[in-house]
Order: C-alpha cells, then sequence, then structure tokens
C-alpha cells in the first residue's frame, strides 16, 4: 500500500493546515528553537509555544519537577520571556524552519488575554492562537478562569472579537464536568478546542516530610494521565462541533491513533518529548506506519471511529 | 534525536559506585569536560523520564559515565551488563568548564569527581599543571576508585596529580577537600597566582569553595545540579537562583557556572 495521507486541517472556518496530526504540546517544546538540533522542526505538524504572557515570569521556586509512576509532575508557574521577547527573538527565528506555529497565551485578566492577541494578530508566522485557561501552577489567572463556563466564554469571546487568527482553547481536565466549559468556548467562537493540560497532584517525601515541589502541589503530564484525556476528548467530541485538538499521555503512534479515535482531529505530545527529544517525529512515523498496518488510506478515516 | 548506545562495560568500581562505557561515537567526538547526557536507564514507562549524568571522559568512539547509585533508575543502571544491552541517550549538553587559565585547580566533592578527572585529563594533554584535589567521606570501600582515577589521570595526563582528603583519615589528608584548596590557593607565589578553580560535588562543599575562591580573589567555575527533564533548555524544570534576581537554566546556562553568578543564599 502506498504511503496513507497524514494531512489535517483544525478548523472550519479559520483552519490551520497540518502536513500531519502530531503538535508539540506547550509547555515541553520550549519556543521550538531548543528542539531545532535535535530534529527537523518542519517534519511535525506543528508546535505550540511555552505559554506567553504580557510581562515576563519568573515562574516558581525549584524544585519545579519530580517524577511520577509513569509520569511527572511539574510547577514551573509559567516562566516566559514575555510578550516583546518572545515577538523579537523568538517569532523571528522560527520562520526559517517552515512548521506551523501556535502561540499559547496566558492572561491573568481578560484585558490581559486581549492586549495579547492583539500584538500576536499583527505578528508575522502565527498559524493559531492557543488560549491556555487551565494553567494549574498560578494563583489568580489560569484555572481560576478555566474551571467555569461563564469566564471562560467572556475570555473567549473577548478574544475572537481582537483577532482574526484561528483561536483553540486549552481546558482544564480538574473539573468535575468539562463539557458545559467545552461548549461555552465554542459558543462564544472558539475554532478548536485543546485539552487536556495537566492533572492537579502531588508528591511528598516521606522521610523529610516535605514536599517534593516548591510549589507544593503541581500538574502530572505523562502515560499516567492518557486514561483521563481519552475519556474527556471523547466526552468533548461527542458534545461540539468544532475539532478538538487531544493529549495527555501520547508516547507512541498508536496512543495518537487512540485520541483520533476518541474523536481528536489532531494530537498534542508532551511529556515525551523529554523522554526521547524525537518523540513527535517519531508518533508521527508511528502512525503512518499504524495506518498502513491497518489498511487506512486516510488518516483522518480515525477521527471518532471508535466502536462503542 | 537520542541515539542508542552499546553497553561496553558497566563495572563496579566502588560500594555503590559504577563506572560505564558506552559505545557513543558521535557525543564523544564532541563532549568537552563539564557538559553532561540525558541518559534512559531502561525502556519502560518506570522510570520514565532520562537522568542526567556528567562525562567522565572519552576513549576513542566510547563515552564513560561514572555513577553513584542512589534511586530506582541508578539501580537500574547498575544491573546493565554488557552485551547486545543498549541505552538510548542525547548530549552533549549544556555549558562545560573554560579550560583557558594558567596554574587552573581542580576540586572535586563525592561524585563530582566526575567531571574534574575529564577536565583534569583535558587540561594535562594541554600539557597544563592541573593538581585535583579530591574529597571523600572515606576511601573504605573505594580503593578501586581512588586507584583507578589516579591511575585514569595521571595516566593521560603527564603532568597530572591527584590528591586525597578523607573526613574519616582512611587515606591521604584527614579533613575537607576544602582544608586542601586554602592550602594550594595560598601555595602560588603572588607573582603568578593561580588562574581559576573548578569544582564539582554536593552544594555545601561548592558554597564554601566559592567563598574561599573570593576571598582569594580567584576566579571560580561551580558545576551545579538540578532534577531534569529535557537537558535542552526547554522544560524550564532545572533551574538554580541567579545573582540579582531570577533564575537560570542548569541544564544551559550551566551546569557549568561563575560560582559569582549564583545567588548561593536562595540556593
Ligand atoms: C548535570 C548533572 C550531572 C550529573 N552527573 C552525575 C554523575 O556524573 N554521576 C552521578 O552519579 N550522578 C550525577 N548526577 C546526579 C544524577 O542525575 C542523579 O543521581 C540521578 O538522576 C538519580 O536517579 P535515580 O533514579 O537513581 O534516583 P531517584 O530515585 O530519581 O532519586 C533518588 C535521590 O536522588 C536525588 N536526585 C534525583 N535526581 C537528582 C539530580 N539530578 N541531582 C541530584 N540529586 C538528584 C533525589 O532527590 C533523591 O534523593 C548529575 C546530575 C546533574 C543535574
Ligand atoms: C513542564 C511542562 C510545562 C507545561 N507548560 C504549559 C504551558 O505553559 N501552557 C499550557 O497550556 N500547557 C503547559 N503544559 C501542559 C502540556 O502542554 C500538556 O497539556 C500536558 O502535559 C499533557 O500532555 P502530556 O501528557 O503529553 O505531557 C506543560 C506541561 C509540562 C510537563
Ligand atoms: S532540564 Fe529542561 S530546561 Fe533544563
Amino acid at each position: 500500500m502506498s504511503q496513507p495521507n497524514l494531512a489535517v486541517t483544525v478548523g472550519r472556518d479559520r483552519p490551520v493546515h497540518l502536513k500531519n496530526p502530531v503538535i508539540a504540546a506547550s509547555g515541553t517544546f520550549g519556543y521550538g528553537l531548543e528542539y531545532a538540533g535535535q530534529l527537523d522542526l518542519a517534519g511535525l505538524g506543528g508546535l505550540v509555544t511555552k505559554g506567553v504572557s504580557l510581562k515576563p515570569r519568573q515562574g516558581n521556586p525549584p524544585p519545579r519537577i519530580c517524577e511520577t509512576a509513569a509520569g511527572m509532575l511539574n510547577a514551573i508557574g509559567l516562566a516566559n520571556v514575555g510578550l516583546e521577547v518572545f515577538l523579537r527573538d523568538k517569532l523571528p527565528a522560527l520562520k526559517p524552519h517552515g512548521v506551523p506555529v501556535v502561540v499559547n497565551l496566558y492572561g491573568e485578566s481578560v484585558a490581559e488575554f486581549v492586549e495579547l492577541a492583539r500584538a500576536l494578530d499583527q505578528a508575522p508566522g502565527v498559524a493559531a492562537l492557543e488560549l491556555n485557561v487551565s494553567c494549574p501552577n498560578v494563583s489568580g489567572g489560569g484555572m481560576a478562569f478555566g474551571c467555569h463556563p461563564g469566564p471562560v466564554g467572556e475570555i473567549t469571546s473577548a478574544v475572537r472579537a481582537a483577532t482574526a487568527l484561528p483561536l483553540w482553547v486549552k481546558l482544564t481536565p480538574n473539573v468535575g464536568d468539562i463539557v458545559p466549559i467545552a461548549l461555552a468556548a465554542q459558543a462564544a467562537g472558539a475554532d478548536a478546542l485543546s485539552l487536556i493540560n495537566t492533572l492537579l497532584g502531588m508528591a511528598i517525601d516521606a522521610r523529610s516530610r516535605r514536599p517534593r515541589l516548591g510549589n507544593i502541589v503541581g500538574g502530572l503530564s505523562g502515560p499516567a494521565i492518557k486514561p483521563v484525556g481519552l475519556r474527556m476528548v471523547w466526552q468533548v467530541a461527542r458534545a461540539v462541533s468544532i475539532p478538538v485538538v487531544g493529549m495527555g499521555g501520547i508516547l507512541s503512534g498508536e496512543d495518537a491513533a487512540e485520541y483520533l479515535l476518541a474523536g481528536a482531529s489532531a494530537v498534542q505530545v508532551g511529556t515525551a518529548n523529554f523522554v526521547d527529544p524525537g518523540s513527535c517525529l517519531r508518533v508521527a512515523q508511528e502512525l503512518a506506519a499504524f495506518c498502513q498496518a491497518q489498511g487506512i488510506a486516510d488518516v483522518n478515516e480515525l477521527k471518532g471511529g471508535l466502536k462503542v | 534525536m537520542s541515539t542508542w548506545a552499546q553497553v561496553k562495560e558497566n563495572k563496579k568500581i566502588g560500594e555503590g559506585i559504577f563506572r560505564l562505557r558506552l559505545e557513543a561515537p558521535d557525543i564523544a567526538a564532541m563532549a568537552q569536560p563539564g557538559q553532561f547526557v540525558m541518559l534512559r536507564v531502561s525502556h519502560g514507562l518506570d522510570p520514565l523520564l532520562a537522568r542526567p549524568f556528567s562525562i567522565h571522559g572519552v576513549d576513542g568512539g566510547d563515552l564513560f559515565i561514572l555513577y553513584k547509585v542512589v534511586g530506582k533508575g541508578t539501580r537500574l543502571l547498575s544491573l546493565k551488563r554488557p552485551g547486545n544491552k543498549t541505552l538510548s541517550l542525547w548530549g552533549p549538553l549544556g555549558k562545560g568548564f573554560d579550560l583557558d587559565m594558567q596554574r587552573p585547580v581542580l576540586v572535586a566533592g563525592g561524585m563530582g569527581i566526575a567531571p574534574l578527572a575529564f577536565a583534569a585529563q583535558r587540561l594535562g594533554s594541554q600539557g597544563k599543571e592541573a593538581p585535583l584535589l579530591c574529597g571523600l567521606l572515606s576511601t573504605k570501600g573505594f580503593e578501586n576508585l581512588t586507584g583507578s582515577i589516579s591511575a585514569l589521570v595521571e595516566a593521560t595526563a603527564e603532568r597530572g596529580r591527584v590528591t586525597w582528603a578523607t573526613e574519616d583519615g582512611s587515606a591521604g589528608h584527614h579533613g575537607l577537600v576544602t582544608h586542601l584548596l586554602e592550602s594550594a590557593l595560598s601555595s602560588f607565589p603572588d607573582s603568578s597566582p593561580c588562574g581559576g578553580v573548578l569544582a564539582c560535588g554536593p552544594m555545601p562543599m561548592l558554597k564554601a569553595v566559592a567563598q574561599i575562591c573570593a576571598q582569594h580573589k580567584v576566579p571560580c567555575q561551580v558545576s551545579l545540579e538540578a532534577p531534569m527533564a529535557c537537558g535542552l533548555g526547554a522544560c524550564l524544570g532545572c533551574v538554580i537562583p541567579a545573582t540579582g534576581g531570577g533564575y537560570v537554566r542548569a541544564c544551559q546556562e550551566g551546569p557549568v557556572m561563575d560560582a559569582k553568578a549564583v545567588d548561593w543564599e536562595r540556593l
């Protein structure tokens, strides 16, 4: 059989075309440039930058990461270079790599999200915006917004009005029912939904009786959370009509296929980048091989193909 | 992209201390003392993350890692036997030691010996006298380690010299390696002072070394440790408090840093 088609399009009104459905997830791939020496960025479906805020952020006190069973906790605290340096140094440097760049945004208020979106609307080389309304590691904004349909709708429609760029809204799994929040983002004009962000967790060193993270609590990611990610992607994809970008614990091409079957149009790969810096390309290759072995000519055939 | 390296040797050379020899020609060709690799100790999901290890030396296309068993990952690593076993790793990573100086002094505490033995070899092969001061709690159970380090440094570097300090007095100077450093720095004549100190070891030792160097007005480079995930500067997990506020990444701006750039109070 010939090579299966891997190209996918995320979104209808403001489509984002990807050569394959595998995107590097925010916060695990820096600004992309850190990985340029490790793999050919042009081979990725796309990459999502570390969350960018208006002003630079130093982040949380260390230790910021710790390993857990088949996963890890992080409490980076959205450390980032800030909008100005991002626009001056990072975004232009990504251009020659020819990879769709999705910019992950973090604001502490609706006004900050709007200001960020306005500035990025004018910047060349942005494929889409991903609104992080779901970071568990900062007080004030982030997850506080993301836990309720009202604020998620409010931020989404305010940003929608400020930019013509495709708008992806990234949802937190740390809620009782994710569906009303997904519907609120859709109603407010989101072009796609990204999920899941990390699950709030904690690790303790029993001998020293201390938390293992400086921030005490942090976000759990990696293979340990894949069942939760699959469940939520499945729930949301059934309820909304906009595309879902699925993530949580993807390490292999078959993991990616599972997310597509659950209803995702594309996937993001996060923690796996730490297991092997070449993971995103490998996942895409393995997905192609999986399709070939299954006699699937077009990866889009997998989408929502779960048999229940 | 990570590469697969064959395990050529994984030898116990002290109580809980092993020397790993990996066939990794691409990494070996580029490795500089003070740089490190990210090494996965298993193919499975637990442990999931790679572990950072200093490059202990190179021999042709082979890479040496000297490690101590401290937890699950290093225990699994110690069980790997040569043969058809391969491990995945990426590197060389980070900023290594700046060796461009006259009359350096090298100070190692415990496993800090791993990168400094490599630095001593390189300095020696440049024809520089590079005394290596090593501190251990005890040499009991570590006779092979001390022997192999001394042999390694003194064989490859004509002018290499290793001096030991032990806290129990089992070999060499009875006391801390920082005592050796103080007397070494004092022994340089004013006309040709020590050009720089390179140090790696536990945090309290590094802090003391930085203080001694500041008193003697000698430049000091320290190699620091922090938990790491990517090793590439992307995850921001490995930060060290920096002088003047904020943080720097141990994997990118380090692991070797000017001691003055580190905020020792916040560390
Ligand atoms: C740049 C760098 C170079 C290093 N070089 C060497 C080396 O040459 N030889 C060597 O033996 N070790 C070295 N280390 C430390 C080594 O990475 C840890 O010992 C290892 O990750 C422990 O893994 P584990 O699974 O056995 O332990 P875990 O089960 O993960 O942890 C066991 C204990 O080790 C501590 N620990 C875990 N990770 C680190 C870390 N990165 N630094 C310090 N303590 C840690 C934990 O807090 C815990 O107390 C280096 C670390 C860094 C950052
Ligand atoms: C170290 C680290 C930093 C992260 N930073 C961000 C961030 O800045 N913004 C964001 O939306 N998600 C962030 N995430 C969440 C990931 O993008 C992803 O949603 C999550 O890790 C689940 O995917 P995974 O299991 O493949 O890692 C971060 C995750 C990790 C591990
Ligand atoms: S280990 Fe990821 S930034 Fe240093």
